[in-house]
């Protein structure tokens, strides 16, 4: 924040999306929305960094390099491997009943230009690639080759844009979790191939990586809270 | 001799009395000085920890109290604590085994919560990670199919495991340069 480094802690909760105060200087922040909602820095936003919610195996094979943080010995009986199933079956204190989805529906969301729209989870994991617009940006939303991992791209290449499909078709109904090595895209305007990184692998745009769009896995009624005017993605 | 006694004695035990009264009266503000620090002290700890509690829905008004009480709370509810102490001492000598047993239980509360106002509960239940350490991902025992959180900038790529961040849920990381909190 304007070139000083904060420090982040646990500080509470609001309707079950954590409070969070800097060490520097107090200031309480909404983790979602990175925004200061109280303190000295009040109003103040952190940017957000694109990031990704992937598969280990995926991202093992994106980033040979990479580096994974290390389990702490003295909580690993806290980590649950199965933490998904639990927290759905937890008790949600805000809904907005009326709208289009359950309370603990899993969406994909994001924002462009300030638009922000909805992607069910289970819509999209079927219908993948999923091509849309928002606010004028077409959009390109794919479940990665293990079923799991998603990224959101803008289709557009070189100021074209393009649409893209799954190469191997028939692949989409086989079995999610095993690691297809032949995955790829192809886009309309080029013929070429892209990867899960969105990046062409061959054709005439080999070399060429679509724009990223931030996104967020999130329970409805969390990405509903917080974006109040958002769009729900149906088809 | 006689009758300027007789004239001084009633005017002493006027005197006596009147210093009774005052003692009483003054004994009566301490006491409502020490309600109010009781609730000061207390009412800093106790009434943002019931509005941010988990599971229940926080509206915005009450969570801009508790933030602005919380905000406020390490040192108010300490001064209010040691405000407390000091009118208990000064009420102890004065008062009965009862309003002395009182006196005793409101200090047992407003010492817990001005020592509560001090400490972060909720890092007891979600200990943060002190000093991350990273491994290579040929040591990293996790299954090909867990999911992790990823970020790269250049070529410093890190994964954070999403079962790890599900339980400390803040990670306070520097990734090429870049200082980052990573949340969930």
């Amino acid at each position: 924040m304007n070139g000083r480094a904060l420090h982040f802690y646990l500080a509470g909760i609001n309707n079950q999306n954590f409070l969070m105060r800097d060490k520097e200087t107090g200031t309480w922040w909404q983790q979602i929305t990175g925004k200061a909602i109280y303190g000295p820095l009040k109003g103040a936003a952190l940017e957000i960094v694109l990031s990704d919610e992937l598969s280990f195996g995926q991202w093992r094979s994106e980033f040979p390099a990479g580096q994974v943080l290390a389990p702490l010995a003295k909580y690993t009986k806290e980590y649950e491997p199965d933490w998904e199933s639990h927290v759905a079956k937890l008790p949600v204190v805000i809904s907005f009943p009326g709208t289009e989805l359950k309370s603990r529906d899993v969406v994909i969301g994001l924002t462009v230009d300030g638009a922000a729209r909805a992607y069910p989870w289970e819509t999209f994991a079927k219908q993948s690639p999923v091509l849309d617009r928002v606010n004028g940006t077409p959009l390109l939303l794919v479940l990665g080759p293990d079923g799991k991992s998603f990224r959101v791209f803008v289709s557009r290449i070189d100021g074209r844009d393009a649409e893209f499909f799954l190469q191997a078709a028939a692949d989409a109904s086989a079995e999610p979790s095993a690691e297809k090595k032949d995955w790829a895209l192809l886009d309309t305007v080029t013929a070429s191939q892209w990867n899960f990184q969105g990046c062409a692998t061959s054709g005439p745009a080999q070399g060429k990586c679509l724009d990223r769009i931030p996104a967020l896995k999130d329970y409805w009624f969390d990405w509903r809270n917080y974006h109040p005017d958002t769009t729900v993605y149906k088809h | 001799m006689h009758s300027l006694m007789s004239s001084l004695s009633p005017s002493i035990a006027q005197n006596g009395l009147a210093d009774r009264d005052v003692r009483r009266a003054s004994s009566g503000w301490i006491w409502t000085a020490f309600s109010l620090c009781a609730l000061v002290a207390v009412g800093l700890f106790f009434i943002p920890a019931f509005i941010i509690r988990p599971f229940t829905h926080q509206a915005p008004r009450p969570l801009l109290l508790a933030m602005a009480l919380h905000q406020r709370a390490p040192w108010g509810a300490l001064i209010a604590a040691l405000a407390c102490f000091a009118l208990a001492f000064l009420l102890w000598r004065t008062v009965g085994l009862w309003r002395k047993a009182l006196l005793v239980l409101t200090l047992l509360v407003v010492t817990f919560s001005a020592v509560m106002a001090r400490q972060n509960y909720f890092e007891w239940m979600f200990h943060p990670i002190a000093g991350a350490q990273f491994i290579a991902q040929a040591q990293s025992k996790l299954d090909a199919k867990e999911m992790i959180l990823a970020v790269n900038f250049g070529n410093d790529a890190r994964a954070y495991p999403i079962s790890q961040m599900a339980y400390h849920h803040v990670l306070n990381d520097v990734v090429g340069g870049v200082p980052i909190a990573v949340t969930y």
